[in-house]
Order: structure tokens, then C-alpha cells, then sequence
């Protein structure tokens, strides 16, 4: 199966070189040879018609009925962590969680870290997801990000690094957890002879989580907020709710008297004490946020400042993952928790440093540029696969608004082999694992593994034509010698 | 359970039982179609009277043929009523509740959904194996739910739309047939084919019950005395009326009963006119008249559990909360 597969430049997570599989390979690539690559392609057919009946699509556009419903492309080769490698990224995912975390309670609260100049005070204050009316606020546990999603991504040497830290509403979990579904159904050959570390236990934990941050009842009703079946996460939401067995609400569910947050239900008003909420921040209460929102609660905030309600993520979290902020992660875990990173940064130039700028403006044909309140993959230049028009016209914009932009080396992403129009092919990957704090920490085994299924193209974005794949963390200490037949 | 949730339930059941019902009219009207004599009453546009989609034919097809009336029926996007759109809003309801319904109902709505959506063999098949599927899948989401889903609110809102689509329908097919090819009262009992209340009674499902019932000759004023009056027959409208009353009250809830609100009112005047009188006391009084009276009563009984249950009114609601974003739904 893998005769013609040629791993390309940088970092291949199957193939050392041509015709050298990686040590903990050998189970998988019997079982995947013993498959064959038309088997391979049938199962990988039926996949995608079985996650289209289980309705795991997401929505492209608002129109109504007629909206044009796709699943999130699957690719059926599973994505290999071994157990000691993820161990490590698990603590490197605490740390930086738990440095974020004081971080978001320092900016809201006493602001030691601007006073004393560690992280620039113009910065946070100019920064979208800069909430001041969170000033002084102390949210449930003392804790801000409930609900983590990091993209970590392997650069052309194998070594991890974040690329994104995702902490207002991270989607994707969904589709993590329906793939493992769908490989033990259409491909169960490929789970033998080796344990994969199961993954079903997280909405247990998720909701053991949010069940954590309302403190002033033992049996707290937890609901989960969406906004509603246009949402392209839509089916994430209805999925969670169903998983944990709680109530999917909409914001014209809820409507908040005398400081508390009640339900409508056919027996009138029930109440709620905890919001895991799918909406951004701007949405959640026109009182407070925008005023023309209809898919939030008016008085929500008053009744989450009155501490009789809990929100997961607490409202203004999107401070520190604007991207010009995250360039400052390393040293928030230094000032905090006086600890080296376990995880790097991807090295960043901050326009808005006339350095930085100069050097960004000068090489832009060799870097990644993004907005930095973008998401999705989108507001972004690639350097390298970029017109000369593209890039003046980024010139322009990075020198009209440099606060905006961020700039960082093209990385040559570690790949995975996919199926890409029928055949094997060496695709870009990134991986998204999911972390949960409430009392304590709990991170998913892998994650989402993202990957760009149109050869050649760095971007994983479901938005932008990437799909997804299984993510396995195995023991690589009980894996044979492998010996090539 | 929330509002909005309760709401979606009645609705997706309303709309499959409705999708199902349009099939079964279909399907025995292009049967029946082949018996007809040439120049002998078409039975196609009583079918769009049956359904209250008049209107809006004649303007899509001023000069309609038997083809059009049962593609506007069936796959018309124009048509909100049409089997296509049903089934789309019941799962688009579905699609909003998910986390409420079992699994297994989902997939089963979700299936039929994008076999009528995408499939290229579904309508090459003859018009009756469409239509007999349809029908099946309607009838195996039903039967998926029915052990399935647990006996709570949801399994009551979802039995109340059920129940109420059908006692409308069968009450409008009865009164179409009725009102269409018998003008006069006089004429009841008359002159009217055979074949016309055999596939009456074949469209309400309910021929072979109807044989059973009594060894007789079929004839107009039993054929409706049956689906009107039978205490027994799951398709009737007295059959539906008392299930109705029935779920209301359970929906209700009162561990000690007290006096009965406006709906249960309602609901109950209804079950008695329907329970305590004849079908020869209805055609003295006039057939039609008496099923344009019920279909009003089921118009009022909709817009009382509207009110009750769905919309929450009787709360006071801050300005924000007000919303109309409600999926289509057609009242019939």
C-alpha cells in the first residue's frame, strides 16, 4: 500500500525516510496492507455516508432549510502519539492553562503584570476580547478558561509547538469523538494488536466540570446555550447536550428575575445555575455587550456578577488568545509560575513593534501573516503561496492597522499519510486537544487532529477544505522491533 | 421541559403523521385512478381540496393534470405541505431537538430526509413503491419512537401532535369525498360508486377494520359513521379525541384534580359531541356542517396548547426574550 508513498520535505509522522516506517508503525501497517488500498477507499466511502446519517454535518451558510449541510471530511489513517511523547505535552498543556488562567485573573483584578511592564498594558487594553466590565470580578474557583482548545502543531524537526490557544468557545471536540466511533465500526482490523487510550469518558468530564463551578448547590442545573441550528457548530452543541443528558437551550429559553437566570419550561420558570455557553461574549447580554443581540439573555451578566449563575468560559477570556498576546505566553508561565515553557510558541513578530514590522514587511513572501481576532483560518497570507497583489495588499493593511497582525515563519508542518484522491498522500496535520478545569485538570488522550486534505496546502480549517482524522496515543514501549518484509 | 423543546416535539409528529396521510391519499387515488371510467369523477382535486392547498395549485398549475397534482403533493417545493417539506420540517425540528429524541429516531428521520433529498433511485421507482416507502418510513419512525422514547413529556407532546394531525385529516378527507360528490343531504345513501368509499376508506387505512366491523354492503353513511364515531379504530376521529383529552390531562399533571382550565374544556366538550350522538343525528343536522364545526374545534384547540405550553406567555418577559423565530410551521 505504501510502495509509492514519498514522504515530502520536513517531518513525516509514518516514514523517517522512503521505506523506513517508524519504529511503532508495524501493528498498524500489517493491518493496513492486509486491508488494501481499495478496501481502504470503500470503508472510507461508507464512513462519510455512515456520519451523514448520524447528522455530524455542519452548515455552510444561513440559509434556512435549504443550507447546504457537508460533513467534515474524514480521513480513515489514524494519527500515532506515543505515551511518553503526550505525557509531556499534557504537563506542557496544564502549565500553560494554569499560567493563562492567573494571567486573566491578574488583568481583570490587580494587573501586577502590566505595572510592572512584563506584558505591555496598551496591548491587552487595545485587544478585542478585552472585557473592562469583567474588571474586579471574581468568577466561580477563582478559574476563567473551563473549556480549552490548543493548536499544537509539529514544525520540520518533529518538535511541538502551540500555534493557537483557543479559549472562548473551541470547537471540534464533536467530530473527535465521532470519529473514534466510526473507526471502531468501519475499521476495527486496524485496532489489533495494540491499545489505543479510549476517549468516550469526556462528556463524563465535561460535565463533572461545569457540575464543579456552582458551588452553592448540590445538584446545580446545568444547560448548554447555542445559538441555534444556523450555527455551523450546531451539531457539536445538540451532540454535548445529548451526551451529558442536559438541557440545549437557546437564548429565548432563558430570561433572567431578581438576580437569577430561569428557564421556560410547561410548567412555567425553572432555574439554572450553570451556562456552558456557545455564543461569544459580545452576544450574551445586550444590557451589558451588544445591545442588538437576540441570542443572549438581557440581565445574564448581573446575575453572573450577583454570583447566582456560572458561565463557562467566563466572558473575557478572548484577551488572551488574541494573537498578539499569545506572544507573550512564555513569559506569563515565567512571571507566574516561575517555570521554563515545556511547550514553545511558534517564534511571532508583532507588527505593531516598528522592528518586527520593517522585518515582517521586508520578507513577506517567506512568512504567515494573520489577523489577530481572526479564526478559522481566515484574514490570513501565506507567504510563500502568495500572489505579488496579495502581498502588497497585506503590505497596506499591516502599515493602516499594525495592531492587527501578527507575523510568523512558514512552518513546514509534520505530515500524516491521507487519502487524497483515491491514493496515499503525505498531508499536513495539526492537533487540537481539549483541556477541562474545574476543581482540577483533565485533558482528552490526543485531540482533533486537523488536517489539510488538498496537496500541498498548509491550512487545516474545516473552512477552508480541511478535514479530520482519528488521533491515538499508544504505548510505544511494548511495540515489536519492526522488521521490513 | 423548555417550551421551545415541547413545541418541536408536536410539530415533528404533526408533520411526519402529515407526510404519512398525503402518501396514503396518493397512493390510493392513483390506484383508484386506474379503475375510473373515463368522464367519471377524477379523484385528484378532491385530493388538494382534502389537504386546504387549493388556492395555491391553481395558481402553480391553471390547467392541472392528474402528474401535477401529485407531484405538487409529493415533491413540490413551492408547497409547504408537500411530503418533501413535511418530512424537511419535521427533521429540521428534529435537528433543533436532538439532544431530546433517541438516537435511533433521529437516524430514522435523518434517513428518509436525505433519501427524498439526494437519492437518484428513490424517484426513479414506480410512484406507488415512493409512495408505499414513504408511508413505511413514516410508520417505522412512529414505531421506533413508540419503544424507544421514555413515557415523559416528551413522549406526550409528541403523541398529541400526532393524534391531532390525524383526526384533521381524517375528518377533511371524510368531508371532501363527502362534500364534493354529494351536494345534497338528500342524495346520502344514494347512487355514489362503490369504488369511491372503498378507496376512501383504503386512504384513512381503515378498509379491512371497516369490513370487519359489520358484514355488510358498503355505504356512504356507515363509511362515515365509521371514521367519524368508532370508539375503537386508531384513525378515528373519536378515537383520536378521547386520546387527545386523555394527554392533555396527563400533560396537565395534577396529582389532585381540580377544576378544568379553558383547554381541558375544550378538549372535553369536543370528546362528548363526538362520543354522544349518531351518524344519522349528523346528517339530520347536516354532515358538512357539523365537520366544518370540528375542524374548528381543532383549529381552537391548537391555538389553546400554542398558548399553554409553547409560548410561555404567561410569564413576564423582557424584550430580548421575544422572539418569532419559529420554523414554519403551517398550520393546515
Amino acid at each position: 500500500m505504501f510502495t509509492e508513498y514519498r514522504p515530502t520535505r520536513g517531518y513525516d509522522e509514518y516514514f523517517s525516510a522512503f521505506d523506513q516506517p517508524r519504529s511503532s508503525l508495524q501493528p498498524l501497517l500489517s493491518s493496513l496492507g492486509q486491508l488494501g488500498l481499495a478496501e481502504l477507499n470503500r470503508n472510507h466511502a461508507a464512513a462519510g455516508m455512515l456520519l451523514k446519517r448520524l447528522g455530524a454535518t455542519f452548515r455552510l451558510n444561513d440559509s434556512g432549510n435549504k443550507g447546504v449541510e457537508r460533513i467534515l471530511p474524514f480521513d480513515p489513517l489514524p494519527r500515532l502519539i506515543g505515551l511518553a511523547d503526550w505525557q509531556r505535552l499534557e504537563q506542557g498543556l496544564v502549565q500553560r492553562l494554569e499560567a493563562i488562567d492567573q494571567f486573566l485573573g491578574d488583568v481583570y483584578g490587580p494587573q501586577k503584570i502590566l505595572n510592572d511592564g512584563v506584558v505591555p498594558r496598551a496591548d491587552v487594553e487595545s485587544s478585542q476580547g478585552w472585557r473592562p466590565e469583567m474588571r474586579d470580578f471574581q468568577p466561580p474557583l477563582g478559574k476563567w478558561c473551563h473549556v480549552s482548545g490548543l493548536d499544537l502543531v509539529r514544525d520540520g524537526e518533529g518538535t511541538w509547538r502551540v500555534l493557537e490557544d483557543n479559549l472562548r468557545c473551541p470547537s471540534g471536540v464533536a467530530y473527535f469523538l465521532e470519529n473514534r466511533r466510526v473507526m471502531k465500526r468501519m475499521f476495527p482490523s486496524l485496532f489489533s494488536g495494540r491499545t489505543v487510550q479510549p476517549i468516550d469518558d469526556y462528556p463524563s468530564h465535561l460535565l463533572q466540570t461545569l457540575r464543579e463551578l456552582a458551588p452553592w448547590t448540590d445538584n446545580p442545573k446545568v444547560v448548554l446555550l447555542t445559538p441555534g441550528v444556523f450555527n455551523s457548530a450546531y451539531f457539536e452543541h445538540s451532540y454535548l447536550a445529548q451526551q451529558m443528558g442536559i438541557q440545549l437551550v437557546e437564548g429565548r429559553d432563558l430570561l433572567c428575575q431578581e438576580d437569577r437566570v430561569w428557564m421556560r419550561s410547561t410548567s412555567g420558570l425553572e432555574p439554572v445555575d450553570v451556562i456552558y455557553r456557545r455564543i461569544d461574549d459580545d452576544f450574551l447580554d445586550p444590557a451589558v455587550f451588544r445591545s442588538d443581540s437576540m441570542l443572549g439573555v438581557r440581565g445574564l451578566m448581573g446575575a453572573y456578577r450577583a454570583g447566582r449563575v456560572a458561565i463557562a468560559n467566563a466572558p473575557g477570556t478572548g484577551v488572551a488568545d488574541d494573537k498578539q498576546i499569545y506572544a507573550y505566553v512564555p513569559e506569563m508561565i515565567r512571571y507566574y509560575l516561575g517555570e521554563e515553557p515545556i511547550i514553545e510558541n511558534v517564534p511571532t513578530y508583532l507588527c505593531s513593534r516598528p522592528d518586527d514590522q520593517a522585518y515582517v514587511l521586508a520578507h513577506l513572501g517567506e512568512l504567515v501573516v494573520k489577523a489577530v481576532a481572526e479564526a478559522g483560518g481566515y484574514g490570513m497570507l501565506i507567504g510563500p503561496h502568495a500572489s505579488q497583489a496579495e502581498i502588497a495588499d497585506f503590505a497596506e493593511k499591516i502599515k493602516a492597522d499594525p495592531r492587527n497582525y501578527i507575523a510568523q515563519p512558514t512552518l513546514e508542518l509534520s505530515t500524516v499519510p491521507s487519502l487524497s484522491e483515491g491514493e496515499l498522500f503525505p498531508c499536513h496535520v495539526d492537533l487540537r486537544p481539549y483541556v477541562l478545569r474545574g476543581k482540577g485538570a483533565w485533558i482528552s488522550p490526543g485531540g482533533l487532529t486537523r488536517v489539510a486534505l488538498r496537496r500541498g496546502s498548509l491550512v487545516v480549517n474545516s473552512s477552508q477544505g480541511g478535514g479530520c482524522k482519528d488521533t491515538w496515543i499508544v504505548d510505544e514501549s511494548s511495540a515489536q522491533e519492526f522488521v521490513p518484509c | 421541559m423548555l417550551s421551545r423543546v415541547a413545541d418541536c416535539l408536536y410539530w415533528i409528529n404533526r408533520y411526519v403523521e402529515r407526510a404519512e396521510n398525503i402518501s396514503r391519499f396518493v397512493e390510493v387515488s392513483e390506484a383508484m385512478a386506474l379503475d375510473c371510467p373515463p368522464g367519471s369523477a377524477e379523484p385528484w382535486l378532491p385530493l388538494i381540496e382534502a389537504n386546504g392547498d387549493r388556492e395555491l395549485f391553481d395558481k402553480l398549475h391553471p390547467s392541472a393534470t392528474p402528474e401535477d397534482v401529485v407531484s405538487f403533493l409529493v415533491r413540490n417545493e413551492e408547497n409547504p405541505n408537500s411530503i418533501i417539506n413535511c418530512i424537511a420540517f419535521a427533521r429540521e425540528n428534529a435537528r433543533q431537538i436532538r439532544e431530546v429524541i433517541t438516537t435511533e429516531m433521529w437516524e430514522q428521520l435523518n434517513d428518509i430526509y436525505w433519501i427524498l433529498q439526494e437519492s437518484t433511485t428513490f424517484w426513479k421507482e414506480p410512484g406507488q413503491e415512493q409512495l408505499r416507502n414513504i408511508r413505511r418510513a413514516c410508520q417505522l419512525f412512529y414505531g421506533i419512537t413508540d419503544s424507544t422514547l421514555s413515557r415523559d413529556l416528551s413522549w406526550q407532546f409528541s403523541r398529541l401532535g400526532r393524534l391531532l394531525e390525524r383526526a384533521e385529516k381524517t375528518s377533511r378527507i371524510l368531508d371532501v369525498k363527502y362534500f364534493l360528490l354529494l351536494p345534497s343531504p338528500d342524495e346520502v345513501g344514494g347512487v355514489l360508486d362503490e369504488l369511491q368509499w372503498i378507496s376512501l376508506l383504503r386512504s384513512a387505512g381503515a378498509y379491512q377494520m371497516f369490513r370487519q366491523s359489520r358484514q355488510q354492503a358498503i355505504e356512504p353513511k356507515a363509511v362515515a359513521g365509521f371514521l367519524l364515531l368508532n370508539p375503537i379504530f386508531p384513525r378515528s376521529v373519536r378515537y383520536c379525541l378521547e386520546r387527545i383529552h386523555e394527554t392533555l390531562k396527563i400533560i396537565r399533571g395534577e396529582s389532585v384534580p381540580g377544576a378544568p382550565d379553558e383547554l381541558e374544556c375544550l378538549s372535553g366538550l369536543t370528546l362528548a359531541r363526538w362520543s354522544y350522538t349518531s351518524i344519522d343525528a349528523l346528517i339530520a343536522e347536516g354532515l358538512h356542517e357539523a365537520i366544518d364545526s370540528l375542524q374548528s374545534d381543532f383549529n381552537q384547540l391548537h391555538e389553546q396548547i400554542e398558548q399553554r405550553y409553547f409560548i410561555t406567555a404567561n410569564i413576564s418577559a423582557s424584550p430580548t426574550t421575544l422572539s418569532s423565530a419559529e420554523l414554519p410551521c403551517v398550520p393546515a
